[in-house]
């Protein structure tokens, strides 16, 4: 276990975040951390399961940073479906 | 009564031009104070001229007089309840515009003096003494004008603090004056200081600003301000003739290339700083124009007739990027400024009470579906006393060319950028982050200018901020809990056009 940044787009959001994460986080609580920076904050909670979008592609909801290669500070967008 | 007319001697007494001989000119305009960009010899400079012709006991008896005038309308008002009279949001306008170019006038006097010795024509050299002098005067009196008001507004301190600070804006404010003259060679600083900042930002901060203060009634800073920009207005010439000599010689495409490079980081700073003020930070009935109106009027315009009169094209992101920003980039700005308000030195006005969003809808459509969506969210928070929710916890990620938060999502949400993503550029192993496609593009003009620069978020995740909190963060951008930003009307946004709390049990 390791902290590990990435910069977090949370759908509808007008702000790229710096978020804390941890390495062995599945991407479903990835996706929780960039949430709780931005829904019911400053844009409405998305109706939906969140998944995570890295470079175009959804990411499956259990896998972890390390499984998906993404670097430190790599661009990870939470978005419905 | 003078034996000779001004006319008869000023041009044999400006232009003390001799060819040198004990040194080489390498040895006298060394390049990295005057990169002469390969036109040589340094006779083809000596054709440079400028329009004002003044000479220095003419400036002396001049500024003299702009002193008197301007310290006088200080002093009467100084005594007066005129400032506290005023618009918080007014206030929080002039607290961050003197913090943020107080002391960068001093720094704009080392450009000047750098063009006063290495400017490469005598008569170059003399309006740049001119410019050392006006922008040691600027530095003055607009520490001057802000200490007089320390018992109303204790952060007016931030005039002479901010820059030393490491507070956001102000690394953002250093990032870009460095860049522009501190560590600027003559050149490239006639062309980026004078002819790109000066002939159009400046006049929009200084010309729109001192037109918004007379109507807000705050005719010191009105008063301030206007007599700045005689200054700005004179020595602000030394650009033309540079870009000229440089067009003439065949070396457009340099002149070219540094006016875009420093007209996109003009930009980007003054969306940050002018677009705010005169958007939302302005009392809605004294608002003349839309930030957009004067950049269309100020900027736009001005910059599209000089790139014609000099035969240079628009800049290569002027349709792509540029224009399109007009629309959402400073509507971002502010949405951050104001959600991370603790970060800067000046009370945020939300400016979104329900006549504002009428006014933002009507000068920008669309606003009330791309912005007003968070500020609704963002005012439920406050009506239902969650104010811990509109308050960060965590950083935005910054641009590592304009120092300035990624606010990409926006463009995409506003329809203006294709993606949400902030640009990634790998150089030499190191990822940098930046903004914008131009702000890349800079990057990539000169790398090894701007490689070793490493911003808040680097600093963050470097190690230097400790703890690493956002307390931690804030104490090391010098601010104490009296200093960091708060709403500046205490709310009283979220609650216009609403019957008052409690109002329907009474």
């Amino acid at each position: 276990m390791a902290l590990f940044p990435i910069q977090g787009i949370y759908q509808d959001d007008f702000v790229v975040l710096l978020v804390p994460i941890d390495t062995e986080d599945p991407m479903t609580v990835v996706a929780e951390k960039i949430a709780h920076h931005a829904a019911g904050v400053r844009v409405p909670p998305a109706a939906g399961e969140l998944r995570i979008k890295y470079q175009g592609e959804l990411l499956d909801p259990e896998v972890t940073v390390v499984d998906a290669g993404v670097p430190p500070l790599g661009v990870l967008q939470a978005v419905t479906g | 009564m003078p034996a000779l007319r001004r006319s008869e001697w000023y041009d044999l007494a400006r232009d003390l031009n001799w060819n040198l001989s004990y040194v080489t000119e390498d040895e006298a305009f060394p390049e990295v104070m005057s990169n002469n960009y390969g036109i040589t010899p340094n006779e083809k400079w000596w054709a440079w001229d400028e329009p004002y012709k003044v000479s220095y006991r003419e400036y002396v008896h001049n500024q003299y007089g702009k002193d008197a005038s301007v310290y006088s309308v200080n002093s009467v008002i100084a005594r007066s309840r005129m400032f506290e009279e005023l618009d918080p949001g007014w206030k929080s306008a002039i607290v961050a515009h003197y913090g943020a170019i107080a002391v960068p006038e001093y720094l704009a006097g080392l450009g000047e003096s750098r063009m006063g010795r290495f400017g490469r024509a005598a008569a170059w050299r003399n309006m740049a003494l001119f410019g050392t002098l006006d922008e040691t005067r600027h530095g003055q009196i607009q520490t001057y004008f802000p200490y007089t008001l320390l018992d109303k507004e204790p952060r007016m301190d931030w005039a002479h603090k901010a820059l030393h600070t490491n507070e956001w804006g102000a690394i953002a404010a250093r990032h870009l004056f460095d860049d522009m003259f501190t560590a600027n060679d003559a050149v490239s600083t006639a062309i980026q200081l004078t002819f790109t900042f000066e002939t159009g930002f400046t006049n929009l901060q200084f010309l729109g600003m001192a037109a918004d203060a007379m109507e807000v009634g705050d005719l010191d800073f009105g008063a301030l301000i206007s007599s700045i920009q005689t200054d700005e207005s004179r020595h602000a010439q030394q650009g033309e003739p540079t870009v000229r000599i440089l067009v003439e010689n065949g070396y457009a495409d340099v002149a070219q290339r540094l006016v875009d490079h420093m007209f996109w980081r003009s930009w980007h700073v003054f969306a940050l700083l002018t677009g705010l003020s005169m958007d939302y930070y302005t009392p809605l009935e004294h608002r003349s124009h839309s930030f957009k109106e004067f950049m269309q009027e100020w900027i736009v315009k001005q910059f599209l007739d000089q790139f014609r009169d000099f035969g240079l094209e628009p800049s290569w992101y002027w349709e792509s990027h540029f224009l399109p920003e007009l629309d959402w980039y400073h509507h971002a700005l502010h949405l951050g400024v104001w959600f991370w308000r603790p970060t800067v030195w000046w009370n945020p006005d939300a400016g979104v009470s329900p006549a504002e969003r009428e006014w933002l809808e009507e000068k920008y459509p669309g606003w009330n579906d791309t912005f007003g969506v968070y500020w609704d969210t963002i005012g439920d928070n406050i009506r239902r006393g969650e104010e811990t929710k509109t308050l960060p916890e965590t950083f935005p990620m910054v641009c590592n060319m304009c120092q300035i938060p990624v606010v990409t999502p926006a463009g995409f949400r506003a329809g203006k950028l294709e993606s949400p993503e902030p640009h990634i550029h790998i150089h030499e192993g190191r990822q940098y982050v930046f903004c914008s496609e131009p702000c890349k593009w800079i990057f990539q003009l000169n790398p090894s200018r701007f490689a070793g620069h490493t911003s808040v978020v680097d600093r963050f995740l470097g190690g230097e901020i400790q703890p690493p909190t956002i307390p931690g963060a804030l104490e090391w951008m010098g601010l104490s809990p009296e200093e960091m930003g708060q709403d500046a009307t205490n709310y009283a946004w979220a609650y216009e056009g609403l019957e008052a709390p409690g109002a329907a049990a009474s």
